[in-house]
This record gives structure tokens, C-alpha cells and sequence, in this order.
């Protein structure tokens, strides 16, 4: 092992903070001489050390039992918070898979972002997801694990934001920020809860707590049900998921990262307090309900969308539903394993999105078609992360639920059904897409159009490949899941392939627009009108509230104040006429004080 | 050492109020020398400081009216020393900030300095009735800054609400000072010498009630606050830097000094109601925030709600909560100063506070980008996003009370979820959305409006990032603090009283 890599691994976010905090001077009106592109090409060198670093890291520590690390953040009486990291084959691959992702989508927005001013703003912010996420990825920590979750929260604020001057965007923004401030601050309270019970935020140790003083159940099901509400705002799960589909105003190359692994930091915060939600079948129960409800739902919503990235959104809520009753069941390494199919190949379908929206300068499903000819290699990774993704060819996503529905039959029947219907669902989803952009006559929008620019094409082919290959290198170091060993295996299979293949193929032959019955199309476009149940309950509400607080501080406590001041001067006022200026009235009110005195005296 | 604090903007007040005739650039120099003075004693005092120490440093005593037990008498622990650093700094802000060019410049950098001198001599007294005397001192120049250079017809209102509300305040807390000598016995002012462990809880009820309430309208809490939404809206931007900044936290301070530590047997009894209060003022102010349409009445609702914490905090009196508090101070302190400049920059260029009118102003070309994207950060901050200050402060006072009041703890994580929900608010009014091309002539933003807001994001950053270099100062005295309390406590040794078992048992007779 060399030691100088692994000791100086927490370097490994620092480079992207760098980068984030040294694009800032490109902002408007600072550096004006060289333009904003150096800002850019800056976050693109710190993401390559990132990713180079991971690389190196990753040969040192694979097949080495972890490294743990430890830097003292704030040390009071009573509380002292460490900054523990844990340097292991899993985490180093999490943090390789974001720096990579992030370098492709980083390239991939040199051009897609040509013409925008606002470079700096968009590189600085990426960077400072990459480097929240890879800290978040290497860290074992619950404390830094939520400090980080909140970072990027409003990491997501700034970055659904971008084009600040649009109505739709400035809402995106606001409900992004909200729906998943509410999971953090509900997993805050969960923290806090956490202290006094076990002493520690270190997962490690909070592991053993659980398994060694579990509290009681009642305790432990708030606990739970507290802490997963974190993971359920940041992978947009049922009933938090509203951000995902209005962050999609965002533009396209902070969505790449966004889709694939900014949600799945969740998951993944979810995977390692597992032993914690497992203490209590409440939470449990909770965890597989949520998950199986957005899977579904966001699966059947999926159908109905006319907005190509809005398609993607929601299939991203119904998978990562999946990889939470993965986790609910116990399935960790599926759950992970999905995950990383998951990412892989919705990077690649939202940057072949990308480049069709990029020249073809519309995402309206109803406008596109026919670009096959026009578009073939744009086509054919569009294809293979429909593959990566939906279970139909032997890529990353068929192992993955192959795994999940063999582990799921004997023990929930019922959600292994789940899996395969929501795969159907899935793949006639984008096979809908695909028919409708690439299959069938061009349309105005598409008449010309052209294969997008290398610094498009280049990670868009980088990625398709490395999903095709995906399985490959599984088997290589011996993590694809071995199916001949398990009766189930070939059934399990014919239930996936079939039904997915199937899925797929029918929805680029019929490709609807819409779907045939008018009340349901707009039910599932409208996301069953799950905005319009909180605007008129949750928001209302608070609306009202504070409304009344502020009449109530206006007219009934200030009023009061106000009443008294008033009284008082009135009271001056009346008094004041009294003072007649006549010597008898004078003499009166003597005898009068002097009478009434005196009576009180006797 | 201390005495400079105080005499050193006193000194300059006199200087530059009775300056002949010179023109309000150079007024303005002067006070700015004055107060950066201010500024580099207080970084070496913090330099000299012993951390380690719970105890006062720097002690300084002068025997002064010895038949009423007045003396000057100063000294600094981990509990004022960085309050007044803060007051130093926002002093300087407040001056360097406003260019000011309107009349009587002489009188207004004056009361600027007095007020200053007269908040520092409130945190280093080491006397109750000198502190008494500091405390009423700051109140007249902070009087006649919301009279005469308020913003709005509503500044004689509000000067005379924020007057009558303190006047109140003090006479509260000095009906306590006084009873509480007399009743003791004990003959001495200064502090730490009275012992009310001989009085009768019900009396120490009614005195603890006393300063309850003079320092509650001071911080202020619901329902004593209403001064507060009318005094800072009024105030220009400088004077409502250093009410919001320092001035509130002489109410918390004195909260903590005489609440806590003077009445620790009493303390507990009370603990739950305090917390209770602490809560409600939280939601309630964040609440009312949501509710506002004009930007500094806003952020003057914020400032009630982050003083809950204080109060909750206080009331829980573990060491962690307690340091919470002493952060939660200082870091409101700043969070509120640059929301207040910002907020001052706005309608200085725009015009307008007016959510329903401000748009857009992140435009990099004709908007003001910079000043947005420290309102960002400002408002961030106060909605606890870690990475800042107010994260660490409000964390240790959530973590610190969690175990004593988890119900309350949780509505302040509430009031901290409301709080994002306003600044959202106001972000995406102000600094979000489109220009209007056809107003959108503002004048440019200089330099000197920059600076203030960039040296308090770069404190409000680094200690956010680094919170030992804040937390280090308070550490040894929250630790002290606490001790008394939790002897009482186990004195007590079981659940502790009730308000009504304590009323029956301490009949006064």
C-alpha cells in the first residue's frame, strides 16, 4: 500500500472545492478581460486530480480492509464532533463514480452551456456538489453525513436557480430548497435524538450500539422513521418527490449529476444507517410503503409526460423506490448495485436527451421525431442506457433486479411482482421516448439536425461504453451475481426479460403521445395533482397561520400597547381642561383632596 | 485595558461632536479612527485573554460612591469579552458603512461612539448598579439616532415605543438589583457577592420574575416585543445594525449573568416555562416573518425568532447549551448586521422594500449581483445552513437542550424549517426573477457599501468553517456557569419542585 495516496485521501474533495471557490472571480463584473470560459476549464482540471486520485486510491485499497481516519472538527464540553473517513473499496469506488461522472458531465457542459454567461456560477456550483458528494461518500459519519445533505440542499437551490429570471425556475428552486429541507430538518431531529441515547454519530459505532443496547421500540420507530425522512427528500420518494420533476428547469448538465448521483446520496446515507432503521418494524414498513408507492406511481407518471427530461425525472423517483425496498428488505449490496447501474445509465439517457434538446431546441416529446437517420449515434446511446437501465439486455440493470427479484420471492412476493411491473413500465416509458424522437417522420424541429459537438458526443460515447461494459467488468472482480446457483434464477429472468423487452418495444411502436383516456392522461401528467393537494393543505395552511400570527402581533399585542398609550394621553387630554385658570375651582379641588384624605385617615 | 473600551469611543464622541465646523468627510474620519482604535484593542484583548480561565481577567477596580455600594468596577470573562469584540466591530461597521451626508454629521457619529462606549461599559461592569447605569446610558443616544434619523414619518412613534419599552426594562431590573441587596443583606453591588440561597423562593420567584421580564422586553421576548418590529424598521441601517447586533444581546446577556447567575436555586423551577417561552417566541416570530411584505420588517421578525434559541437555551443551562447560547450571540450578532446593511444597500439603490416590488436583482448587468449573492449568504446563515456560524451556534443550543426539553428542541428545528421558508421568500423576490428594464437605473454600488457585507461573510464563513476560534473564548465559563446550577439541582436531589408546591411551602411571611 503506498501510504503517501491513502493518508492524503481527503484530499480528494478539497480539489473540487478548490475549483468551486477559484471560479468564483469569473463571476460578472470581476474578471472581465478573458470572459468566463477559465472558470470552466479550472473545475475541469480539479475534477481530473479528483477522479485521478480516486483511481490511484482505488488500486491501493481494493482487497485491503478499511482505513479510518479521523479530523477533530469542534471540540466542546461535553460534544466532541470528529470528522471520521472511511478509505475503502466501496467508498473509493462511490467517490471514483462521482468524480467521473462528474468529469463527463463537467466536458458535456463546456458545449451545452456555450452561449450562457453565467459560467461561473454554473462550474462553481457543480464543483461544490462534486465535492460535497465525494465528502460525503468517504465520510462515516451521521453528523457530517446530514451537514453535507443540507449543503447540497441549498447547492440545489442555487443550481435549479440558474436562470433565475424565469417564473417556473424561481418556483423550481423554492420547492427544491423546501421539500428537502423538510426531510433534513427531520433528519436533524433525529440527530439530536441520537446523542443522548448512543454517544456517537460514527455509523461504525452506531452499528454496534444498535446491535448491542437497542432502545425501545416506540423510541426506536421515531428514531427511524426521523432519520430516513433525510434520504426520502433527497431521492424524491413519495411524499417529497415534487422538486425532482420542477428541478428539471435547471439546465441539462447540472441534471446529469443531478439524476444520477446527487439522489443517490440518499440511498447511499440510507444504506449506511441501515442498522439503525432496522431496529424497528415501524420503520421498516414505512420505508418499503414509501418506496413501493413512488416506484409505481413515478413509473405510471412517467407514461404520461410530455416533457422528454420530465420522463426521466420520474423514472429516477420509481427506481431509486426500488433500491429503497431494497435496503428495507436488507438487500444492501443490491440496493448499492442498483444504485450504480442506475446512475451509469441515466447519466447517459439524460445526455442523449441532452444532445437532441441542445440542437433541436425543444423538449416537447410532440415535437420531436425521426432522427434516427439523422442522430444514429445519439440513438444508440440513448438505446444502451435504456438498456443499463431497464432489465430486458444482460447490462447492469438486469443483474441488479435479476438480484433484487430472486432475494424478494420467497420472502414478499408481492414486491417482487412490483419490481417486474414497474420495469414494464419503465421500459415501455422510454421506448415511448425513443419512438417518439427517433422513430416515425421529422418534424419541423427536426428536419436539420446535426450530431452535436464533440465535447457532447465525446462523454455521451465514454459512458455508453463503459454501461455496455459495466457487466464485464462485474464478473471481473467477481461482483456480478451468480445465477446458476439459485432455482429461481431462470424464472426470475423470464419475468424480467420478457415483460421489459416487451415493455420497450411496444412503447416505441405505439409511442403515444397521450394516453387514450383524456382523465387519466391528465391525472398521471399532473403527477395524480399531488402539487395541487399541497398548495391548497400544507401551504395554505402555513399561508393562513402566519397571516393570523401577524394580524394577532398587528392589532391584539401591538393594539394593546397602542390602546394603553392611547388611554393615557386621552387621559392627559381630558385632564388638561381641567385647568381652568380660575382661583375658586383651584380652592375646590384643595378642600376635596384635604376632605377625602382626611376621611381615609379617620 | 477594559476602561479603553468604553472612554476610548467616549472620548471620540465628545471630539467629533464638538469638532468646529468641519465637513462630515472629515467627521466621519475621525469616528472611523476612533472605532478602528476600538476594533484592534478589542483583537488584543481577545490576544490577551486567557480562555482557560472561567474566572474575570482584566479586573479593574475604582472605589467610587462607597454609601451606596457604587463602584467603578470592570472585568471580562468568556461570556462578555467576545460581545464586546462584536461591539467594537459592528461600531466600526456602522461608521465606515454610511457615508453620511445629511445634517448635524457632528451629532451623529457622536451618538454613534456613546452608544458604543456606553454597550461596552453594559458588558464590562462588574457592579449592578454600574451596569445599571451603562445599560440606561446607551439608551438616550439610541433614542434620539431612531428620532431624528429614522427613516419614515413613523420614527417619532417608534423612538418613543423603543424609550418607553427599555425605560421600563430598566426600571424592572433595578427593582431587582435593589431588592435583592436589601433582602440578602449583603450591602454590595458588586457581582458574585450576593447569595440568594437565605431568600425565601418566593421571593426569589418574584425577583427572578423582575429581571424575567426587564431583560425579556430587552431581547425581546413574546409578547413584550412589539417595540422591536417598529425600532429597527425605523432605524437607519447603521443605528439598526448595532440595536439588532449588540443591543438585543444586552438582554440575553443579562439574561445570563443575573437570571442564571444569580438565581441558580430558582433557576430549575422556572427552567420549563422559560424554555416554553423560548419556543413559542421562536415560532412565533419565524411565523410573523413569513407573513411580512417589507424586507427589514422581515429580517426584524427573524431577529425575535433567533433570540428564542437563546432563551431555550439558557433555560435547558447544560455547558453545551449554554455555549450555545454565548455563540448564538455572537453569530445572530453578525448574521443580523449583514442582513440589516444588505437590506440598507436595497432600498438605498432601489428605492423600495417592498417584496411586491423588488425583482430580480441577481442580474449581473443592471441589478446589483453582488449585493444579491451575499444576501444569499446572509439569509442562509440564518436559516442554519452549516458551512456558517449560525449552523454551529443553533446546533449546540438544539443538541444542549435536546435532553432537557426534547419538545421544545423540536419546535425550535420547526421555527429553523420556517426560517429557510422565508428567506426563501425573500430571495426569490428579491434576488430571483426578472428586471424590469424600464426602472432598473440603479446607481452603482461603491466600495464602501461592499466592504462591511464582505468582511462579515468572511466571518460568518470562517467561523462557520472553523467554530473553535469562536467557541474557545466561552468554553471555560459556560463550564463554570453550569456548576452552580447543577449543585442546586442535586441539592434538590429529585424531581424538582413544582411552581405550586414551591408557592404552598415558601409562604412570605
Amino acid at each position: 500500500m503506498d501510504l503517501a495516496i491513502v493518508q492524503s485521501a481527503w484530499w480528494i474533495p478539497l480539489y473540487n472545492l478548490a475549483g468551486a471557490v477559484l471560479a468564483l472571480p469569473w463571476s460578472p463584473g470581476i474578471i472581465r478581460k478573458t470572459g468566463p470560459r477559465p472558470a470552466g476549464y479550472l473545475n475541469l482540471v480539479a475534477t481530473l486530480f479528483a477522479l485521478t486520485h480516486c483511481l490511484l486510491l482505488l488500486r491501493e485499497v481494493w482487497g485491503q480492509p478499511p482505513v479510518a481516519m479521523g479530523f477533530t472538527w469542534l471540540e466542546v464540553p461535553g460534544l466532541t464532533l470528529t470528522l471520521p473517513l472511511e478509505i475503502s473499496a466501496v467508498t473509493v469506488t462511490a467517490a471514483a463514480v462521482v468524480a467521473g461522472l462528474g468529469l463527463l458531465a463537467q466536458l458535456y457542459a463546456i458545449a451545452y452551456m456555450e452561449m450562457d454567461w453565467g459560467w461561473a456560477r454554473l462550474f462553481s456550483l457543480l464543483g461544490l456538489f462534486q465535492a460535497g458528494m465525494s465528502a460525503l461518500v468517504l465520510c462515516n459519519s451521521l453528523f457530517f453525513s446530514y451537514f453535507i445533505l443540507e449543503i447540497l440542499t441549498l447547492g440545489t437551490y442555487l443550481l435549479v436557480g440558474f436562470w433565475f429570471n424565469q417564473p417556473l425556475v424561481v418556483t423550481g428552486a423554492r420547492d427544491a430548497f423546501l421539500t428537502k429541507r423538510v426531510g433534513d430538518l427531520f433528519m436533524l431531529m433525529g440527530v439530536l435524538a441520537l446523542w443522548p441515547l448512543a454517544g456517537t454519530w460514527n455509523f461504525s459505532e452506531l452499528a454496534r450500539w444498535a446491535a448491542v443496547t437497542p432502545p425501545d421500540p416506540t423510541v426506536a420507530a421515531l428514531l427511524g422513521l426521523a432519520l430516513i425522512a433525510g434520504p426520502i427528500g433527497k431521492c424524491a420518494q413519495f411524499p417529497l418527490h415534487l422538486w425532482l420533476d420542477e428541478a428539471m428547469e435547471g439546465p441539462l448538465p447540472s441534471t446529469i449529476l443531478r439524476n444520477s448521483v446527487v439522489v443517490a446520496t440518499g440511498a447511499w446515507v440510507l444504506v449506511k444507517m441501515y442498522p439503525l432503521v432496522a431496529l424497528s418494524p415501524v420503520t421498516v414498513a414505512a420505508l418499503t410503503a414509501i418506496g413501493s408507492i413512488t416506484a409505481l406511481g413515478g413509473s405510471l407518471v412517467a407514461l404520461a409526460q410530455i416533457d422528454v427530461k420530465r420522463v426521466l425525472s420520474y423514472l429516477v423517483s420509481a427506481y431509486l423506490g426500488l433500491v429503497l425496498i431494497a435496503v428495507a428488505v436488507g438487500q444492501l449490496s443490491t440496493a448499492l448495485l442498483l444504485l450504480l447501474a442506475h446512475a451509469l445509465a441515466m447519466a447517459l439517457l439524460v445526455m442523449a436527451v441532452g444532445s437532441v434538446v441542445w440542437n433541436n431546441i425543444s423538449q416537447d416529446l410532440s415535437q420531436l421525431g425521426g432522427l434516427w437517420s439523422r442522430r444514429p449515434v445519439t440513438a444508440l446511446c440513448y438505446l444502451t442506457g435504456c438498456f443499463g437501465l431497464v432489465a430486458a439486455l444482460p447490462l447492469g440493470g438486469l443483474w441488479a433486479q435479476l438480484e433484487m427479484v430472486e432475494g424478494l420471492w420467497n420472502a414478499q412476493p408481492l414486491l417482487a411482482v412490483l419490481v417486474v411491473l414497474v420495469n414494464t413500465l419503465a421500459g415501455f416509458a422510454l421506448g415511448r421516448v425513443f419512438g417518439l424522437i427517433f422513430l416515425g417522420k421529422p418534424t419541423q424541429m427536426t428536419v436539420r439536425s446535426p450530431e452535436a459537438p464533440w465535447p457532447i458526443v465525446v462523454p455521451m460515447t465514454v459512458l455508453a461504453s463503459l454501461v455496455i461494459h459495466f457487466p464485464i467488468v462485474l464478473a471481473t472482480i467477481g461482483l456480478l451475481p451468480g445465477t446458476a446457483a439459485n432455482p429461481l434464477a431462470v424464472p426470475a429472468l423470464m419475468a424480467l426479460v420478457g415483460p421489459g423487452l416487451a415493455g420497450v418495444v411496444l412503447g416505441a411502436r405505439l409511442r403515444p403521445v397521450e394516453l387514450p383516456n383524456r382523465p387519466v392522461q391528465d391525472w398521471l401528467a399532473n403527477d395524480f395533482y399531488t402539487a395541487v393537494a399541497y398548495k391548497n393543505t400544507v401551504v395554505f395552511v402555513i399561508g393562513l397561520i402566519s397571516q393570523f400570527v401577524s394580524l394577532f402581533d398587528r392589532y391584539v399585542v401591538d393594539g394593546l400597547v397602542n390602546l394603553v398609550g392611547q388611554l393615557s394621553f386621552l387621559g392627559g387630554e381630558g385632564i388638561k381642561y381641567s385647568t381652568t385658570g380660575q382661583t375658586q375651582f383651584y380652592l375646590l379641588t384643595i378642600i376635596l383632596g384635604v376632605v377625602l384624605l382626611g376621611m381615609l385617615m379617620i | 485595558m477594559l476602561s479603553v473600551l468604553i472612554w476610548l469611543p467616549v472620548v471620540g464622541a465628545l471630539l467629533v461632536g464638538l469638532w468646529p465646523g468641519a465637513c462630515a468627510a472629515r467627521l466621519r474620519s475621525i469616528a472611523l479612527a476612533f472605532a478602528t482604535a476600538g476594533v484592534l484593542w478589542s483583537a488584543w484583548l481577545l490576544r490577551q485573554f486567557d480562555p482557560t480561565q472561567p474566572g474575570m481577567q482584566f479586573v479593574e477596580f475604582i472605589p467610587w460612591i462607597a454609601p451606596v455600594g457604587l463602584h467603578y468596577s470592570l472585568g471580562a470573562d468568556g461570556l462578555s469579552l467576545p460581545l464586546m469584540a462584536l461591539n467594537s466591530l459592528l461600531i466600526w461597521i456602522a461608521i465606515y458603512s454610511n457615508a453620511y451626508s445629511g445634517e448635524r454629521p457632528g451629532l451623529y457619529y457622536g451618538l454613534l461612539l456613546l452608544a458604543g462606549g456606553g454597550m461596552a461599559g453594559a458588558f464590562a461592569a462588574q457592579n449592578l448598579l454600574l451596569f445599571f447605569l451603562f445599560y440606561e446610558l446607551e439608551l438616550l443616544p439610541f433614542y434620539l439616532l431612531i428620532f431624528l434619523w429614522g427613516c419614515s414619518d413613523k420614527r417619532g412613534y417608534a423612538a418613543m415605543k423603543f424609550l418607553i419599552y427599555t425605560a421600563v426594562s430598566g426600571f424592572l431590573i433595578l427593582g431587582a438589583f435593589l431588592g435583592l441587596v436589601l433582602l440578602d443583606g449583603s450591602s454590595s453591588f458588586a457581582y458574585g457577592e450576593q447569595s440568594t440561597a437565605a431568600l425565601p423562593l418566593i421571593t426569589q420567584l418574584i425577583l427572578l420574575t423582575m429581571l424575567l421580564i426587564g431583560f425579556g422586553i430587552k431581547i425581546p421576548l413574546v409578547p413584550l416585543h412589539t417595540w422591536l418590529p417598529d425600532a429597527y424598521c425605523e432605524a437607519s441601517p447603521p443605528v439598526a445594525i448595532l440595536l439588532g447586533g449588540v443591543l438585543a444581546k444586552l438582554g440575553a446577556y443579562g439574561l445570563l449573568r443575573f437570571g442564571l447567575g444569580l438565581f441558580p436555586e430558582t433557576w430549575a423551577l422556572v427552567a420549563p416555562g422559560l424554555a416554553t417561552i423560548g419556543a413559542v417566541t421562536a415560532v412565533y416570530g419565524a411565523l410573523s416573518a413569513i407573513a411580512q411584505r417589507d424586507i427589514k420588517r422581515m429580517v426584524a421578525y427573524s431577529s425575535i425568532g433567533h433570540m428564542g434559541y437563546i432563551l431555550l437555551a439558557a433555560a435547558a443551562a447544560t455547558p453545551l447549551s449554554l455555549l450555545g447560547a454565548m455563540l448564538q450571540m455572537v453569530s445572530h450578532g453578525l448574521i443580523l448586521a449583514i442582513l440589516f446593511h444588505l437590506v440598507g444597500v436595497v432600498e438605498a439603490k432601489v428605492g423600495t422594500r417592498d417584496l411586491d416590488v423588488l425583482n430580480g436583482l441577481m442580474n449581473p448587468i443592471r441589478g446589483l449581483p453582488m449585493v444579491s449573492a451575499l444576501l444569499v449568504l446572509g439569509g442562509m446563515a440564518s436559516a442554519g445552513i452549516p458551512g456558517l456560524v449560525g449552523f454551529v451556534a443553533e446546533f449546540l443550543v438544539l443538541q444542549g437542550s435536546f435532553a432537557a426539553f426534547p419538545v421544545q428542541t423540536i419546535l425550535c428545528v420547526v421555527c429553523s424549517g420556517l426560517t429557510a421558508v422565508y428567506f426563501v421568500i425573500l430571495l426569490n423576490r428579491t434576488c430571483f426573477g426578472r428586471l424590469d428594464n424600464a426602472t432598473a437605473y440603479y446607481p452603482p454600488v461603491r466600495w464602501i457599501e461592499r466592504t462591511p457585507a464582505l468582511i462579515l461573510a468572511g466571518i460568518i464563513l470562517v467561523l462557520g468553517i472553523q467554530p473553535d476560534w469562536l467557541s474557545r473564548w466561552s468554553e471555560a465559563t459556560a463550564q463554570a456557569m453550569v456548576t452552580p446550577i447543577q449543585s442546586a439541582a442535586s441539592q434538590l436531589k429529585k424531581p424538582l419542585p413544582s411552581l405550586r408546591a414551591a408557592a404552598t411551602s415558601f409562604s412570605p411571611n
